[in-house]
């Protein structure tokens, strides 16, 4: 955030970071590319370098613990698909290695592992983009890239309305139980102590969106005059990441229509 | 009964109005702490479509969607990227309950199940490729893919492997959340499901 002082002297005093130039939405592209570029092809080098590209960008970012999370769960679906394609995939005819007594098959191995380079490139470059922009940020460049402010507050309202709505069930959830619900052991319980926590926060959500929506209507938000707001931010080379990473998107998706028709 | 269908020529009709544009985040809000009750419980489903479907009954199928559809943008953009993909599902999911909903397949229990099913394979048929694309045809659900194990052991093809694979998993989502959102909806008060409705 800029200070009073930089923004008399319209000058930012705080150097920004090489990722904080960069615009959200030269962001996406790149993810957009890496996934097609991912795509192309099968080569598992080409796999590992896209990787590597995608954790450099990270690690000279930031690192979070969404990222981690994220990752958490791929890798824990990936050791699965190992395993199932290893073992049944329907192309398998090398045997690589033997664990008691079970065969592991190369071609089903490299299938999986491809799938799963894949997914890794996905979420390691979707992290990039999700630690290096706020909410504010993108609402802000959105606006500013012509998409209509209603679409933009539909968007990121939901950003605010989650840990509202985490709160309230809760609160429901420490009522339904002082008041004596369930104990939520077996499985019949559970789904029946869902109903009285559903309830009351559906209608609680859906009965503040009515005064939200009241609100927007009394403050003229549907006024024609509004006034856009202003970025602060400073982005660098934009037009020419989006002409170029938009060309390599089209190239890339070109390139596999092509092979695909000479293939057939 | 609270649940008269809506009259048809309306169905389609949208406009992103003050109601609309706080109902869709609402719904988006619902899919995800439903999602949190659901993982919180340890409960064999995902619930994570209840505000998709609530959105669809409330003010339609475009509603319903395009709430079906940020709920997967801002989850994948914030947890799970992956998960954006499967937006399509999601909007699949969001016209179907509006469409069902507006022919009033959402009026009677026994109507409510048939509705459920449809929604399954909606769900299913759009989600089995995107499993296939990027899962090899898993959908990351144990039993659910232990299931697909044993067909592709079987020499079953992966296609029809990996939808048996969703669908059973689909099915008794759909059901649990049909339901769910049926009762809820029932349980609305008359000024809410107008100010929603009305307001288009």
């Amino acid at each position: 955030m800029m200070t009073d002082q930089t923004l008399i002297s319209g000058a930012p005093r705080v150097k920004l970071k090489w990722y904080q130039v960069i615009d959200p939405i030269t962001k996406l592209l790149l993810i957009l590319d890496m996934t097609l570029l991912s795509f192309a092809s099968t080569n598992l080098l080409l796999q590992a370098g896209l990787i590597l590209v995608a954790t450099l960008l990270l690690l000279f970012s930031k690192l979070s613990s969404t990222t981690f999370k994220a990752l958490g769960f791929s890798l824990f679906l990936i050791g699965t698909m190992l395993i199932i394609q290893g073992l049944f995939y329907s192309r398998n005819q090398t045997v690589l290695f033997s664990v008691l007594g079970v065969s592991f098959y190369k071609e089903g191995l490299i299938y999986a592992t491809t799938l799963g380079c894949r997914v890794l490139v996905i979420i390691l470059t979707s992290g990039f983009f999700m630690v290096t922009t706020s909410i504010s940020e993108n609402a802000a460049y959105l606006e500013l890239s012509g998409l209509s402010y209603k679409t933009v507050y539909v968007l990121m309202s939901v950003c605010y309305i989650l840990p509202e709505m985490m709160r309230n069930m809760r609160k429901i959830q420490q009522a339904q139980k002082v008041r004596g619900t369930n104990p939520q052991k077996t499985l019949i319980q559970k789904l029946k102590s869902v109903l009285p926590v559903l309830i009351p926060l559906v209608i609680k959500t859906l009965d503040q969106s009515m005064a939200r929506s009241i609100s927007l209507q009394l403050r003229g938000f549907d006024n024609p005059n509004r006034t856009v707001r202003t970025s602060q931010r400073v982005y660098r080379l934009s037009r020419t990441l989006h002409i170029g990473l938009t060309g390599l998107a089209i190239l890339l998706i070109g390139w596999k229509i092509w092979s695909k028709i000479n293939g057939l | 009964m609270k649940t008269e269908p809506i009259h048809r020529t309306s169905m389609w009709k949208f406009k992103l109005s003050a109601a609309t544009m706080t109902l869709i985040p609402a719904a988006v809000g619902i899919n995800y702490v439903a999602k949190a009750l659901a993982e919180g419980l340890k409960l064999p489903v995902w619930l994570g479509s209840l505000g998709t479907f609530l959105a669809s009954m409330l003010a339609g199928p475009v509603a319903g969607a395009i709430s079906g559809f940020i709920n997967n943008v801002i989850y994948g953009l914030t947890l799970s990227p992956i998960s954006t993909v499967y937006a399509i599902t999601s909007i699949g999911i969001g016209i179907a309950v509006g469409i069902l909903h507006a022919n009033g397949w959402f009026s009677s229990a026994r109507r409510v199940f048939i509705s459920a099913i449809i929604i399954a394979i909606v769900s299913a048929v759009i989600s089995t490729p995107l499993n296939v694309i990027f899962w090899g045809g898993q959908t990351g659900i144990a039993w659910g893919d232990s299931l697909f194990a044993v067909m592709v052991a079987n020499h079953a093809p992966v296609w029809l492997a990996s939808f048996t694979d969703e669908f059973v998993l689909d099915i008794l989502d759909k059901v649990c959340v049909a339901y769910l959102a049926f009762f809820i909806y029932r349980q609305l008060p008359q000024r809410m499901v107008h100010f929603f409705r009305d307001d288009k």
